[in-house]
Parts: C-alpha cells; structure tokens; sequence
C-alpha cells in the first residue's frame, strides 16, 4: 500500500502535456512541514538557519501542513507520535515527499530495543533516508537534493549509496561466536541504604536531629554518601514523615520520584528524593525517604502531592511506568507520558529485545510492533464539557509551529487561558529502561541523546554517578575540561532555546542571529571533541583525550568573537521594546510557587531563589574560578530570559579563566589511572582500550545519586546497583525540563493566549530532554 | 453604427497615454488598420492604468518578484542568503515563479467539516476584491476612473478586505481559522478608524479628494503626523509584523489560512502582497507626491506620461521594501497590545494629524504660509 501511494506522488509529476513544468516546479519548491518529531530537529534548525540556510534551495520551512509538500522526519517515530505523523502526512496535499533523517529513523538506531519506538517507514511511505545521530545540517541538504533530483531525474535511491572498501582486517581465531560481556545477577540483591563511611560533620548531626524527631516514625537512617541520607519507612507512616520534615526542617520540595521493582523479594521500593530550598544548610542534602509495598498488579499508595506538589508529575510518570496507583494524584486514570495501549514496561518481567551476538548477513531488524491503531483519541467529553461553560479548548501540538514536539491541550475563555494540560511522551525514547540493558559505558552516548542540546551537561552527571559510586578522584587537568565543555555547552543551550523564544514572539531575525553564533559554539565543540552534538566525550574517571594548545587557543578566541556577535543579537531582540512589551511582567511565578512547583535552574533563580548547583555543592572546579550566581526577583519572563542572559556571560567568562588555566598547565594525564587499571598507558588518550577498560565496569551496591547544574537547571542521576551485575539495575533520570513543565502550566494561567508561547519559550523547554 | 465607432475613437485618441520618445513607431503602426487600433486601445488612459499600470501587469510583476525581494531582503539582514540555486547567477530571482506553478499542481484539499462552496469562493473572490482599489489609483497622470470622491471609494474598497478574510476563517471551520478571524476583526476595528482619520486630515489639507488633483507636494513634509499614522495603520491592515496578530503562525497556525492547500492558498498568499501594493500606493499619493519627481533633463520631456509612473513605481517599492523589512525587526504585539494601540496612541495622534491639517488649512488661508 505505501509503495501505491508513493508510486502515485510521482505519477502525478509524470503525467500529463505539463509535466516538464510540474517537476521543475515540484523541485525547486519543496516546503518542509515544520514537524519536529525528535532530538534532529535541532539540526534540521542549523540547516535552515544562516549557517547553512536551507532556503537556498527553494525549501522554506512552513508552518501547515496543508500548505506544505514535504516532510522531514527527524529521528524517532515514538507510538504516540506515530499517530500524528500519519495525520500529518494525510492533511498534505499531493503530491508529496517524505525524507526520513537520523539513525533512529531507520532501524531504531541507538534506541533499536526502545519499546517506545516504530518505523516511519511503516507509517508513511518514504523517499530518502539520511543516516546520522543526529545527521549534519549537510545530510539533511543532501537528502533535500536527492528528493530533487528523484522528482526532476526519476532517480529512484532511496539512501546514500556507499562505497564497500576492502579493507585488510585481521583474521579472527576460528569461528567463535562472541559471547555477550552482559552479566546480569539472577537475584541481585538491590538496596538503596547502603551505608558509608564519609567525612561529613553536619551529616552526622542532621542523622541524630533526624532521629530525634522522627522518634518511632523511622525503620533506619543511614548516610549513604556525602550529603545522601536515606530514611526507611513503614508505607503507612511515610506521609508522616514527610510532614516531619517539611515543618521541622524545612524540606520543600521533591527533587525525584522513584519506583524499583525487585521481582523475586515480591516487593517495589517506594522513593521520595527530597531537599531545601528555603534551609541554606540543607541545600546540598538529599533526603531519600522509602519505603517498601507488596509487589501486585495495580498496588495503591498515597500520593505525596498534598505536602509536595512538585512529586507531581513524577509520579504520574510513575504510574505509567510501574502500574503503581497514587491515590489523591489527578491523574491516575490515564496514560501520562506512554501511549494508552503501552502495559507498564519498567516492571522487570518486561523484557526487551537482545543483541544478536551472530552475525549473519541479513539486516539487523529488531522487532517493533506498530501502534494497533492510528487513530488519535480526541478529547470528546472535555469539548463538552468546556462548551458547557462556555470555554474553548484548542490542541496545540504535537504538529505546531509553536508547540515543540508535546502537546498542549488549551481552555480558554475569551482570550484568556483558564487551564493548560500537558500531554508528553511524544519523544519518550523509554531510555531508563534501556539503559538497565546495556554496560555502563555504553550508556553514556545513550543519556547524551537526552538533550543534544547540552551533550556534556548530559554526560556529566551520569559519570558523577558512577565516579562517585566508585569513590575516583579526577585528574586535575580533566577537571577543568570537564568545566570548560560543561560551559561551552550551557552557553549552546541558552542561543537554542533564545533561538526558539525569539521565534515564538514571532521574530525571525532573533533566530537566525542567535543560531548563527550557536554554529560557532558547535565548531568549537567539533574542534574540541570531533562531534557537533553527541561527542560522548567525558567517561568515567575523567575524559576521552587530551586537548591541543591550538584548539584551546581557538576556543579562548572564541569567547570575544561570540561577544561581539552578542552584541548585535542584544541590539535587534534583547533592547527591542516590542519584546520587552510582550515579555515584561508576563507570566509571574512567585518564590513560593516556584519552589512549591519544585522548579529548577536559572528559572528558579529567576523567581529569587538564590539556588546553584555549581555553588551548593561544587564540583569539577567551578569552587575555584572566578564567578557568580544571578538571581533575580521579578519571575516574569523578561526575568527569566535575563537571569539566563546574565548567566550565560558568566559562563563565558569561566570558559575563559578554564581555557587560560588549560593552557598554562602542562600536558598530562586525564583519565584517572584508578579506573584504567591495568591500560594505564592510555591516561591521555583513550583510543583502543575503551572496552578493555570500562566494558566490565561494575559499581557498588547500593543507590548512587548525582546532581549537577545542567543548563536549564538541576540534573539528577540516580543509578541503583546490585553489585555483581555489570549493567545497572536501574537508572532514574530527572531532568530539569521535565521539573519545569510544572512551572509552564502554573505560570500560563490567567495570561492571554498569545502569552502562552512567551511563557513556553522563556522556560526554555526542550520536550526531548523532559521525556527523555 | 459608424458614428458610435467614430465617437469611441475619437474618446480613445483624446485621451491617450503619451510617450514622445515612441511616438513616431505608434504613428508608423497607426497606418496598419488593426494593429493602429490596438495599440491606441492599450495606450487609452483608463485600459492602460487598468491593464499595464498601475493595473494588472504591475500587479502581477510585484507579485512575483516582491516575495522575493522579501526573501533576499530578510536573508540578507539576517546573514544568510535566501533563494538562490534556481538560478544561481541571477539570485534565484524566479523563486516565485516555481512557488507559483507548484501551487497550481498541487492538490486543493477541501475537508470534510469545511464550508465548501464558501470555503472555495472566498480565496478566489478575495483576490478578485483587492484588484478593485487600483481602478482608483493613478499613477502619475495614468487613471482608471478619475472621480472626484476618488480618495473615499479607494478606502472604501479597502475596507471590504477584512470582511473576506472572515469569511475565509469562517468557511474553514477550523479553530485556529475561528480565532485567527476573531483576531482579524478586532484588529480590524482597530486600525480602520485611525487610518481613515489620517487620510482625511490630508483631504482637508489639500483640499481635495480626487487623486488626480492631488498636488506633486510631499505631504509627508505637510504632515508627518499623518504619515505616520497611515504607515503604522498600513501595516496593521497587512498584517505586517509586528501587527501579524491575525496571522499569527507560532500561535493559531496561520489563522483564517490554516485550512487552505494549492492554489486557493496561492492566491491568500499573495493577497497580503495585492493588499500591500495598494497601500503602498496610496501613501505614494497622498504623502510621497504620487508621480512627481525632480526634473531629468533628457528623460522627463522624452518618457512623457512614462516618466509619472517610475517616478510612481520607484516610491511604491521604497515604501513596499520598508513594510516587509519590519518583519525582521519587530516580534510580535499580543492581541490586547495591538488594540491598546489602535484604539489609544494611533487615534490620539490621528487626531493630532488632522487638527494640524485643520490649522496649516486655516494659516494658508490667511496667508501666513
């Protein structure tokens, strides 16, 4: 059937006494729908933007489908955008061409086991393929050509074709089959309060404070770590517990909501990872409470939403996951972040599919069942019910030019917004599941894929995880790498979402001035790591190779060409009085609201909140340069985007002092010779002994948290290990998106409709990055 | 009958566009018995406005070429290069051309909840209503029909636009086609009342409204004040940034354009171009001396009547350019901005503009100027 309606695109061209005219026409004018279906989009923006600027052939990115002849689909198809991709594709009118771009698009590329994932192809018929993860702003023109030169030539290629080379390869010793380096216990023993000894003064205190006052309320406190305490709990007394802490202590928020399955103790683990904002002591302290519940199909458990709104959510996101039944929590009766047929897939009886360890010529073709249906439930009875009041409801998303790749359920009365309910999971690539499938190491370009928009923010905080569980100590010089490429990074991150703000006011120019400067930062980061978006350069015990004097020479002069180049954005967006207009006093979030939403980042800092990562609980070697935290106080969005402005100068200034420090320290080793081990001849480069070094990686029991300040805010890594696999148990990831969804719907109520979209740019939200 | 025939004629060759420079070829084709007819029937005042200037031929060139100059424009100021690779060596300057002929190929969908009788008539009919103001425009001394209520009956057209957007959005029966005309009426509310007050402080000042008695004065020098305002409405009416409010694509996906494929698109699409045409032009009237221009020894005598009308084109596309390259400069009002400033700052200083009118009128009158 997609072979017809493929066939009958070019049949159209084909035809006819006007054909020559037709595909001339068809050619030069191929308008991409903006349909952002994943993390590629981004690249697919740098095509479009002045670096390469896609216009030059004839394509301009169109907002509606129904005006639109071409559609490139960025990456993974997940089963709830399965749906909408067919609609898409449906709405235009023929004929019409489909481009498939990234890895994930063809055969699930790193995600190829996802339960969360399908085809393209299955779904639409498709023209092109461009490999890549993510594909360059080149392939993805490239592809363009091609859907040219297939209407105009009838050259019927479906993807680059590559050249085989012989190349000499030695000859393996006999026929052995490669056995899996996966161990998987068979009943691993999981616990999250393993005790350690630490060095750490007012953990004990707070441990004996704790005690105290939650006399007979506790199993057991334990210090699992600097700054880490776990509190064991009966399920009935939890809620009580909490409720201790939040009046006594003055713990204000959750930071994370976990749920791990133990299959063969018949039990789930219950976790609430909670902290201060509001106790300046506490800050840097991570309060785990947990508990322990009977292991049953649909188990019950009170919500914590009443005292912590901001486990809110997560624990949505739990239910989805584990089938486990928040009572109190609005949400409970629906699928939150999965399609509504997906069972609860975190469970471990869940299996995904296997490497196939024999290879054989066929293809690799994982098994992915399509979505049954392609039918999008509409919500029916909230049309009724808004009608009755007199309300509107619009869909925004997930095929909008100013929704991202969510959608945005809108009720609105008159013009202004009385409700906004999220609907995410359309780029849920199902990574914590995955990731308790593959080695350590390889799950450190697998977390990177969250957020290409801050690659080594993403890479970080995972390797903290691990160099914390192992207690490794970081080589001097990657330490400051490691700051230099954290802050590259945040400074990419902020020109993206600036990009994206200025596009939802409705200026183009802003876009392109700040994506311009953002192909600076990306050449940068090629120089540095070889990669625009997914270097995966930090490992654990430090980063891959060292850097040359040249590139760091590049990279310092870097910083004063972004500058000036600044300047100029800050001259035609920042100062206009039209964007001041529309962003000042809009969209207030108070600090009691922003730290009751649980909300993170230079957002939170926005509303007066004076909390940074980099300062409560420094890391790399941010406590030795020279820089400060912004705060601000009026919450609105021009406060939120300046906090963020004002910060990002910082960061330049620290890429600077890093960059300058780098260069006068000599050459030496950056990878800890406590992780290599035997290979420590690779301390400065690890190429060739990346397996034999941290294939078999195994961390310690227990539960090993990490939090860095990523460039939208906190990023929490939370690894669970039984100790004798060398795969995790189970990987939680919070990111900072996906905390500041909360603070969209809070902040867009009560503002006009048109506000919506400032509010939703100012967060800087990257749906990728919250679904993961 | 041959009386009738010989009065046409004789009304065809009074009123003729002249060109000295080539009137020695019409006279030599004038000897040739129909294609002398032809050429005096082009060359008759009121079909040459209505078909080659600043009629339909002028129209269609703008609107081909004017997109592109908007692309490159906006590609230029935002460093990068806009259309190109159609024709490398000439700027991609046929871009539109392909656009164009795409749309025509493409198929025009009508959906299932659609209006369509309305839904098809419309796209057509709003291109077809924007044509009627240029009957009333002259370019230089070049009119269709020259009527002393010249400037109303031109405003009056103008204001019909808005209602066939509405029925645009109303016909597509789609949400976000529903609030983008909602936002289309309001703005519309909004800028009608300034822009018609600015335009009369200018009747009142040159004291009359046919455009051909208009004098070759720049009111913009007469009256700044009105010339503002009438840009500011201008850009209001064509939903140019940062008024794009009805259209708005990060927000109602295009509006009363969100349902529209094929050509039925093609022709809402250029619209906005037709719309900003005609309003270009009449700033060109009534603020920028319409086709007057400085004396170019040589070429004024020689070009005749042709001289009025690139002097007229010339401004035209100065004012159209300055339009478009708003678009990279502003973001976006909010619809209850936009109103605020509609209905407050724009009247005030409507108002201004005609009591200063009222008072250059009044001290010319007296002799002080």
């Amino acid at each position: 059937m997609e072979k017809e309606e493929q066939d009958r695109n070019m049949h159209i061209l084909r035809t006819g006494v006007l054909s020559p005219v037709k595909r001339w026409s068809a050619k030069w004018s191929l308008w991409p729908c903006h349909f952002v279906t994943s993390c590629c989009g981004v690249e697919l923006a740098h095509a479009f933007a002045s670096g390469f600027d896609g216009e030059r052939l004839g394509t301009l990115n169109m907002g509606i489908s129904r005006q639109a002849n071409f559609i490139i689909v960025e990456g993974t198809i997940t089963r709830k955008m399965a749906r909408a991709l067919r609609i898409v594709w449906e709405q235009m009118p023929d004929p019409k061409f489909v481009n498939v771009i990234g890895a994930c698009g063809q055969r699930g590329g790193i995600f190829w086991n996802s339960y969360n994932i399908t085809r393209p192809s299955e779904i639409v018929p498709v023209d092109f393929f461009i490999p890549g993860c993510p594909v360059t702003p080149e392939g993805i023109l490239r592809g363009v050509r091609a859907v040219q030169d297939k209407i105009a030539l009838g050259k019927d290629e479906t993807t680059i074709k590559f050249k085989k080379v012989a190349l000499p390869s030695e000859v393996g010793q006999g026929s052995t089959i490669p056995t899996s380096p996966k161990r998987f216990a068979p009943t691993p023993l999981v616990k999250v309060d393993i005790p350690r000894e630490v060095d750490w003064d007012f953990g004990s205190t707070t441990v004996s404070n704790l005690k105290s006052q939650l006399e007979g309320l506790y199993k057991s406190i334990t210090i699992t770590d600097k700054n880490r305490i776990a509190i064991k709990t009966a399920p009935e007394n939890l809620m009580e517990v909490a409720r201790k802490l939040s009046d006594n202590m003055g713990i204000d928020h959750t930071k994370s909501v976990n749920v791990v399955d133990v299959p063969h103790e018949q039990k789930f683990i219950l976790e609430y990872m909670a902290s201060s904002y509001s106790n300046n002591d506490l800050m840097p302290v991570i309060i785990t409470l947990f508990t322990e519940i009977e292991r049953k199909a649909e188990p019950e458990f009170p919500s914590i939403t009443p005292l912590w709104d901001s486990a809110d959510y997560s624990e949505r996101e739990m239910h989805d996951f584990f089938g486990i039944k928040y009572e109190g929590n609005a949400g409970m009766n629906a699928k939150f972040l999965l399609a509504p047929e997906t069972q609860t897939p975190l469970r471990k009886d869940f299996k995904l599919d296997e490497e196939n360890y024999v290879f054989d010529d066929s293809p690799l073709n994982p098994k992915i069942d399509l979505p049954t249906s392609l039918e999008m439930p509409a919500p029916t009875d909230l049309y009724d019910e808004a009608e009755a009041s007199d309300e509107f409801i619009i869909l925004v998303g997930p095929h909008h030019t100013g929704s991202g790749h969510l959608r945005w359920i809108l009720r609105i009365k008159g013009d202004i917004i009385v409700d906004v309910t999220p609907d995410p999971g359309y780029v849920h690539r199902s990574m914590e599941k995955i990731a308790e499938n593959r080695l350590y190491i390889q799950n450190v370009p697998l977390f990177e894929r969250a957020n290409i928009t801050d690659p080594f923010n993403m890479n970080l905080g995972y390797v903290h995880a691990i160099e914390k569980a192992l207690s490794i100590e970081v080589p001097e010089r990657a330490k400051y790498i490691r700051t230099m490429l954290a802050e590259l990074s945040r400074i990419g991150a902020f020109f993206y979402d600036s990009g994206i703000f200025s596009l939802f006011t409705g200026h183009s120019t802003g876009f392109m001035y700040v994506w311009a400067i953002r192909e600076m930062i990306l050449e940068a980061t090629v120089r540095l790591t070889g990669s625009r978006c997914t270097p995966s350069f930090i490992i654990p015990g430090g980063v891959r190779r060292d850097i040359s004097k040249d590139v760091l020479d590049m990279t310092g002069n870097f910083t004063t060409a972004v500058n000036k180049r600044l300047k100029k954005f800050e001259d035609i967006f920042i100062n206009n009085p039209v964007f001041i207009a529309r962003t000042k006093g809009v969209g207030v979030v108070t600090k009691q609201e922003a730290i009751k939403y649980g909300l993170v980042g230079p957002f939170l800092r926005a509303s007066g909140v004076d909390y940074d990562i980099r300062k409560v609980e420094p890391y790399e070697v941010y406590d030795k340069l020279n820089w400060e935290v912004t705060t601000g106080d009026a919450g609105d969005c021009l406060g939120r985007y300046m906090g963020r402005y004002e910060e990002i100068k910082q960061s330049l200034s620290i890429l600077k002092q890093t960059v300058d420090a780098l260069k006068r320290m000599p050459r030496g080793d950056v990878i800890s010779g406590e992780v290599l081990g035997e290979y420590k001849e690779a301390s400065e480069d690890i190429k060739g002994h990346l397996y034999h070094a941290y294939g078999n990686l195994v961390l310690p029991k227990g539960e090993w948290t990490s939090v860095i300040e990523s460039a939208r805010g906190t990023l929490l890594y939370s690894i669970i290990s039984d100790g004798d696999s060398n795969v995790p148990y189970r990987v939680r990831i919070v990111t900072p998106c996906w905390m500041n969804l909360r603070g969209i719907v809070e902040a867009s109520k009560g503002e006009r409709v048109a506000d919506f979209w400032t509010i939703y740019g100012s967060f800087g939200y990257f749906p990728p990055e919250a679904d993961r | 009958m041959q009386e009738v025939i010989n009065e046409l004629l004789e009304t065809m060759m009074s009123n003729q566009v002249s060109v000295p420079v080539i009137q020695p070829v019409i006279d030599m084709a004038a000897q040739v018995p129909m294609v002398g007819l032809g050429i005096s029937f082009i060359l008759w005042t009121p079909i040459f406005a209505l078909l080659i200037c600043p009629g339909l031929s002028t129209l269609g060139i703008f609107l081909l070429f004017f997109p592109w100059i908007e692309r490159k424009l906006c590609g230029r100021i935002q460093w990068r290069v806009g259309p190109r690779e159609i024709v490398p060596w000439l700027g991609g300057l046929i871009q539109l051309l392909a656009d164009t002929l795409r749309f025509l190929f493409q198929e025009v969908i009508v959906h299932k909840d659609a209006h369509r009788p309305y839904f098809l008539q419309f796209a057509f009919l709003s291109f077809a209503a924007a044509l009627l103001p240029l009957l009333f425009i002259n370019a230089g001394a070049v009119i269709a029909i020259a009527s002393p209520y010249g400037v109303q009956l031109l405003l009056a057209l103008v204001c019909l636009f808005p209602l066939f957007i509405l029925g645009l959005g109303w016909a597509s029966n789609s949400r976000f086609a529903f609030i983008g005309s909602v936002r289309e009426a309001f703005m519309y509310f909004a800028y009608e009342i300034p822009f018609i007050i600015a335009v009369l402080a200018m009747v009142i000042l040159f004291g009359t409204s046919n455009p051909m008695l208009i004098p070759d004065k720049w009111g913009i020098i007469l009256n700044p004040i009105a010339a503002f305002t009438f840009f500011v409405g201008a850009a209001m009416a064509t939903s140019r940034m940062p008024f794009e409010i009805p259209e708005a694509d990060q927000e109602v996906a295009a509006g009363p354009h969100v349902e529209y494929s094929g050509i039925a698109f093609g022709l809402i699409y250029v619209m906005c171009y037709e719309k900003a045409y005609i309003l270009s032009a009449l700033m060109v009237v009534l603020f920028l001396g319409g086709g007057g221009g400085p004396y170019i020894p040589g070429l004024t005598v020689h070009l005749g009547d042709l001289m009025g009308i690139v002097w007229f084109l010339l401004k035209v596309i100065i004012v159209m350019t300055t339009m478009f390259v708003l678009r990279t400069i502003y973001p976006r009002y909010r619809l209850d901005q936009g109103l605020t400033i509609g209905w407050g700052a724009m009247i005030a200083i409507s108002l201004v503009a005609l009591a200063w009118s009222i008072v250059f009128v009044f001290l010319q009158q007296g002799g002080v100027l």
